[in-house]
């Protein structure tokens, strides 16, 4: 575990009557890459703007690469040291992507080589293209890109890949593994679970303002998860209802596949001894809980494409 | 530094934006062109309409006697109005409505009275007799005591009788009316004429001659034609609603955009930003002014050229007028906002800092609200710079617009938000 870099203390935002983060306390050590994962309005791009200076806290103390939020002083160096994608990321249209990535890199005392950084994130076939003409994985690549270009010791990237289609949510994640290789600390926020479990060390689940559970995602599952299902593929009603005479947590999911939660390999033996009994030869697979059903453990819901909580 | 990196990037931005270069460029100049149309009278006669009816009709022959011909052709000799004679036995105001036709236009009928000719000969007589009258007896009280008793005698005759032929000719003047719409705002102008040129007509018939001299000269030094007095007017205008209008409307973009957000997450600070802007809409009103004046010299032939002191207000003026628009733009929060408060500014702004029209023929409240608005001075400075060479009118008008571009850019600075809290 590295130093820390950010450490967030009780930290409160209130907005009149709502609440937005609710005392939350939670730190961030060098070279992780840290999630901060929960549905719409769970107070996840708050807490981050709060962390880079673009808006006040209401209470609580928050420290960034050992400076405080609240210092005008310290802001100055905090935003010298971080660099920030920001959600719904855009840049000037009419330039090209060089361009802006250099406009970005002269607002720094010193800043990397623009290309270095373009062909850091392999832009160099769109260096010419101007902004409004690139793709949503690209502008967010540009984006990176335009995070990284000061050397920046904390890369905050909120909500990197909302909105893009798979392939480009692949490129990005690529782009984000690729920023762990080299040793750079990231804070991430994302309401899509696989991306946390992917990209994250560790992972804060947050909803409703407040931190529900933090942990590597290994951990979070072991404690959270529940129990490994053994799904039988092709089954129906009548295998399912033959099942759960002898089991207890059995059930159909939507493509018509039995799913039997087991406790321990024991269990799984005897129920693929209860399926020879039966004379049943169909395809078995043994599912892992993810950070998915840690979340729907936790809060009670799962979180939507959209990023809604349902 | 960081405010000249803003400037070249929103610039090259801007500067490849067909939308940016159509609003701030080419519709001014478009503008330019149609205002310089008009005040210029490219393309028009430039006369106003009159619709004349002469009921002085010969009953021998049935042609119009020669007095009241003479006097349609000494209102033509004028060039001022453009005649379209009604015939003496249609009724004149429903003719002229025909003839305006449905889109209308203003309405100017004269009426030349029937006995027209008779009436001004019998007065022309009556006067003339009259003045022979005053100046015969005025005589004879000088030479009285040189004269005879059968000179005198044969003189208070002959006054006697002059005064008796001068009672036999009839005493009717000769009639003209005409008729006016209210609404019309040339009205006066029109009527001013017809009678100027009436008593002109008069004064011929009677051998009066002019002992008042009438000369006409320039205020300016140089000579300039219609088009130049409006030139500096709407330089300053242009520069304005770049400044409020466009300007606002960009920036309030940027933020919705979050482009700004991203900026404040660097160590970019807020004066930056706002002088980086501010540079970047001085060069382009630069640029326009430029542009306007250069088609104006080859569209209109105006003669009007910037000097060192029109330059500099340019620069404070566009200056003022981006500060003032950063400073909009902090209050702001979406673009439909952005432009419709933009116009709401700049607009009676326009209209009321007599960059259109004079300021001496607005109600007096006008004028007091002018003294309150920023463009005054720009347009008034820019007047004494351009037309007058009047530097004593441009010094004070500089200092005011210098002292609110520094208000408005702190201001702008003040109130910039990178994002609401």
């Amino acid at each position: 575990m590295g130093k820390t870099v950010v450490e967030a203390d009780s930290l409160v935002k209130r907005y009149g009557q709502l609440m937005a983060v609710d005392h939350i306390s939670f730190e961030v050590y060098e070279g992780e890459v840290f999630a901060f994962l929960g549905p719409n309005g769970a107070g996840k791009t708050t807490t981050v703007e709060i962390l880079e200076c673009l808006r006040p806290l209401t209470s609580g103390n928050a420290r960034v690469l050992g400076y405080d939020v609240t210092r005008s002083e310290d802001v100055k160096e905090i935003k010298k040291r971080i660099g920030v994608l920001p959600q719904e990321f855009c840049a000037l249209d009419k330039l090209t992507v060089k361009e802006n990535i250099a406009l970005i890199g002269d607002m720094y005392d010193r800043h990397l080589d623009i290309d270095e950084v373009i062909a850091l994130l392999d832009l160099k076939d769109k260096v010419n293209e101007k902004f409004e003409n690139l793709s949503g994985g690209l502008k967010q690549r540009v984006g990176v890109a335009a995070a990284l270009v000061s050397d920046p010791q904390l890369i905050f990237l909120d909500e990197p890949t909302t909105g893009l289609d798979p392939k480009a949510r692949r490129d990005v994640w690529a782009v984000i593994a690729n920023l762990k290789r080299l040793g750079k600390t990231v804070f991430l926020t994302t309401h899509y679970m696989e991306e946390a479990q992917v990209l994250a060390d560790r992972v804060a689940i947050i909803n409703k303002g407040k931190i529900a559970a933090i942990g590597a995602p290994q951990e979070l599952i072991s404690q959270y998860g529940g129990l490994k299902i053994l799904k039988i593929r092709g089954g129906d009603k009548a295998l399912a209802s033959l099942l759960q005479k002898k089991y207890d947590k059995v059930s159909l999911n939507g493509n018509g596949d039995v799913l039997v939660k087991i406790d321990d390999v024991d269990e799984f033996w005897r129920v693929m001894a209860t399926l020879a009994e039966l004379k049943i030869n169909k395809d078995v697979e043994i599912q892992t809980p993810t950070i998915e059903d840690v979340f729907l453990k936790i809060t009670g819901g799962i979180i939507t494409e959209e990023g809604e909580l349902k | 530094m960081r405010a000249l990196t803003i400037f070249k990037a929103v610039f090259k931005n801007w500067m490849r934006s067909r939308s940016g270069l159509f609003f701030s460029i080419l519709f001014p100049v478009l503008l330019l062109l149609v205002f310089g149309a008009i005040f210029s009278g490219v393309g028009s006669s430039s006369k106003y309409r009159l619709f004349v009816q002469n009921l002085d009709i010969n009953a021998t022959d049935a042609t119009p006697s020669e007095l009241s011909v003479a006097f349609i052709d000494a209102l033509n000799s004028t060039e001022t109005f453009g005649i379209n004679e009604i015939p003496a036995d249609e009724n004149a105001t429903e003719y002229a409505q025909e003839v305006l036709g449905p889109l209308g236009g203003n309405m100017r009928i004269l009426v030349i009275s029937e006995g027209f000719q008779n009436d001004l000969l019998n007065g022309t007589l009556k006067v003339r007799v009259g003045i022979t009258y005053e100046t015969m007896d005025m005589y004879y009280w000088y030479v009285e005591p040189y004269l005879t008793d059968s000179q005198k005698s044969a003189f208070q005759q002959g006054l006697a009788q002059m005064q008796q032929y001068n009672a036999t000719i009839p005493d009717a003047k000769a009639s003209l009316t005409i008729m006016l719409d209210p609404a019309d705002s040339s009205a006066t102008i029109v009527k001013s004429i017809v009678m100027s040129i009436a008593s002109a007509f008069n004064y011929e018939l009677i051998g009066a001659e002019n002992v008042v001299e009438f000369r006409e000269a320039s205020v300016t030094t140089k000579h300039y034609s219609n088009v130049d007095f409006y030139v500096p007017g709407i330089t300053a205008a242009f520069i304005m609603t770049n400044g409020i209008i466009a300007l606002t409307a960009t920036t309030t973009e940027f933020k919705r955009r979050g482009i700004i957000k991203r900026l404040s997450l660097t160590p970019l600070t807020k004066l930056d930003w706002v002088v980086g802007n501010v540079l970047c809409q001085t060069i382009l009103n630069l640029m326009l002014a430029g542009i306007m004046i250069a088609l104006g010299w080859v569209v209109f032939n105006v003669r009007v050229i910037p000097d060192a002191f029109s330059i500099a207000l340019i620069l404070l003026g566009s200056i003022m007028f981006s500060g003032m628009g950063m400073a909009l733009s902090g209050f702001i929060k979406d673009v439909e906002a952005a432009s419709a408060i933009g116009n709401a500014i700049a607009f009676p702004m326009m209209f009321l800092s007599g960059t259109y029209f004079p300021l001496e023929i607005m109600p007096s409240y006008v004028q007091t609200i002018s003294k309150a608005l920023p463009l005054t001075y720009v347009a008034e400075g820019l007047k004494h710079a351009m037309i007058y060479q009047n530097p004593e009118g441009v010094y004070i008008n500089m200092v005011i617009v210098a002292v609110l571009a520094v208000v408005f850019i702190i201001v702008g600075s003040l109130v910039t938000r990178w994002k609401e809290k």
